[in-house]
């Protein structure tokens, strides 16, 4: 419930889960909030940790990236925009099957140089979400051969998911969905359900 | 690659050696074993693919960037959308990752009904799969028979959310409230209509019998096991590797099924075994989905027995503002692993919502299984997948 005291300071095994693979993979870092075990990678070692990682983790479930952008020219924005270090984060999410276990490998590239070993060589099914993160971020996967627009057009400008790409159909027309939309009273933040 | 083992099973008879030079054929974007619009570059010797690369993208809708301008309560309309035949089951993982986020819990009747629904939804789309795989087959007969019973568990459906695709039901913190037109003043929420669990139950007495009447149809058919044992193998390494889940996986001799291992919703106090299959064919997907139905028809005997009474949502602040932080939030959709990766920067809205969708994960493996087979075989192995392109697609 949200007004019960805040748990996280407890010892958590998931945290410990997550440390225990970093330290084996030899990784920079690790996490496990709300339940996201997160094992940051670095850039250079992604490709050879990924694989390291599949001998436990062997399930390859998705691959994708977050840019961290000042420049917002959809949604709210980051919370903190001065402190905020402009980045792409490509992370992978690999998992057991045999029970739950699974984590994401994170690795951070400069937004100056967008580029990152591809893992097509040894994970078939990479290839799609690379190429996915290639069109919609414009991140540069070294290694992959196909690396051609996938859900856009070939002749299409832009990357759309970067956070600095309007959203346009929005700004052509507004959305159509705005005139059902009841006016959310600012005041009453702490209303109820109904 | 003029030999006779190149050609095709019917042409073994003809003697002559026929020159097969490579042709590209195109299939799709309009075709009706693609089910939505895929289409298939394939490139043929004789009737024997030899490489196929499958273009998507045409039903790209963008939800990811328009998660970006949507508070979280209007998501939930969105991902109803991204597999169509499983609405609710897109839901539940997202608002359990937002609740997650929040620290909020629902009651445990809400959890009890998200829990009806997704196998309702699991059924529903089952049954869609067992009427349109045997049409591309070639037996029409399953389609009517079929899809006449799946309107028994739409019925169900829509008499609960309102809706019969698209139920967006789920709320933060339990699940819709008001159904029915309630009052606005009153705090309470209107529960499932009356007689839901007597109709559930008759609808799962039919579900037996439909399941029955789909061994006798189709399972034991010669031609249906002709078109499909030993036909498409995909091995579980394979499997794993491109990231197949749900009964395309298990089919491969894998049994993951998050409903097990994945804490989340009251899985744990029911009863069921999780199908799986060892030889990864076309027929052995087809035989998981069948018994799956079975055994969703078993958790919701359970379930209805189980379920408490209790409120349907707990309160919270009417304008969902979710702290900073990340989760991966994921569930046992009826196609395999639904997931989403919610990035909330302690605003209205996410700043980054990654959706892992069951079918484009599914669908990364059609270049590697459709290498060297038979074009006769590609419908029957596309269709044993059993995607949707709008999950596809996103």
């Amino acid at each position: 419930m949200s007004d019960q005291p805040d748990t996280a300071t407890e010892p958590n095994p998931l945290e410990e889960y997550a440390a225990g693979i970093a330290e084996r993979l030899g990784a920079e870092g690790s996490s496990a909030e709300f339940d996201t075990v997160r094992v940051d990678v670095a850039r250079d070692k992604w490709v050879e940790t990924i694989n390291e990682a599949r001998k436990e983790l062997p399930f390859f479930s998705w691959l994708s990236a977050i840019d961290w952008s000042k420049d917002t020219d959809v949604g709210e924005g980051v919370a903190n925009p001065d402190e905020l270090e402009e980045r792409f984060e490509v992370m992978c999410r690999l998992s057991s099957v045999e029970n739950g276990d699974g984590a994401i490998f994170f690795t951070t590239l400069s937004k100056d140089d967008a580029s990152i070993g591809s893992l097509t060589a040894t994970i078939g099914g990479a290839e799609w979400h690379e190429r996915e993160a290639h069109e919609m971020f414009g991140i540069n996967f070294d290694g992959n051969k196909n690396l051609v627009p996938l859900y856009l057009p070939d002749d299409f400008l832009g990357n759309p998911l970067l956070k600095s790409y309007p959203l346009i159909a929005r700004e052509v027309k507004p959305w159509p969905g705005d005139v059902d939309v009841e006016g959310l009273p600012e005041t009453d933040e702490e209303g109820d359900a109904s | 690659m003029t030999s006779r083992e190149m050609m095709h099973r019917s042409e073994v008879a003809v003697s002559v050696e026929l020159e097969t030079p490579d042709m590209t054929l195109n299939i799709g974007p309009q075709h009706p074993s693609t089910h939505g619009v895929l289409r298939l570059v394939a490139k043929v010797d004789g009737e024997r693919i030899t490489e196929v690369e499958p273009v998507i993208g045409y039903m790209h809708r963008g939800y990811e960037k328009l998660s970006e301008v949507r508070t979280y309560a209007q998501i939930t309309t969105l991902v109803n959308r991204i597999d169509w035949v499983s609405g609710f089951a897109n839901e539940v993982p997202f608002i359990l990752g937002v609740e997650k986020l929040m620290d909020i819990e629902a009651p445990e009747r809400a959890q009890w009904i998200r829990l009806i629904l997704s196998e309702l939804f699991r059924i529903s789309s089952h049954l869609v799969f067992m009427s349109s795989y045997p049409l591309e087959l070639g037996a029409t007969t399953p389609l009517m028979h079929v899809l006449r019973e799946r309107e028994y568990i739409l019925e169900l459906i829509e008499g609960v959310t309102g809706g019969r695709f698209h139920p967006n039901f789920n709320r933060v913190g339990g699940v819709k409230p008001n159904y029915g037109g309630g009052s606005q003043t009153k705090k309470q929420s209107m529960d499932l209509p009356a007689g839901f669990f007597k109709s559930t139950l008759e609808a799962m007495d039919r579900m037996d019998q439909i399941c029955d009447d789909i061994d006798t149809l189709v399972t034991g058919n010669e031609l249906i096991k002709a078109r499909t044992v030993d036909v498409g193998i995909i091995p579980g390494d394979k499997a794993i590797e491109y990231g197949l889940s749900g009964p395309n996986l298990r089919a491969s001799g894998v049994a993951y099924d998050l409903r097990k291992v994945e804490n989340y919703l009251p899985y744990d106090q029911v009863e069921f075994d999780v199908i799986s299959r060892t030889g990864g064919d076309c027929y052995d997907r087809y035989l998981v989905r069948l018994d799956e139905i079975r055994e969703s028809v078993k958790i919701l005997r359970q379930a209805i027995d189980i379920i408490p009474a209790g409120p349907l949502q707990v309160k919270v602040p009417r304008i969902l503002k979710v702290p900073v932080g990340q989760v991966y939030s994921r569930a046992e959709n009826p196609k395999g692993e639904f997931g989403y990766y919610i990035v909330s920067e302690g605003g209205k809205m996410p700043y980054r919502l990654k959706i892992r969708s069951t079918s484009f994960s599914n669908l990364t493996i059609l270049p590697w299984v459709l290498k060297d087979q038979l074009i006769p075989d590609l419908v029957a192995i596309m269709g044993s997948l059993d995607f949707v392109l709008g999950d596809v697609d996103r």
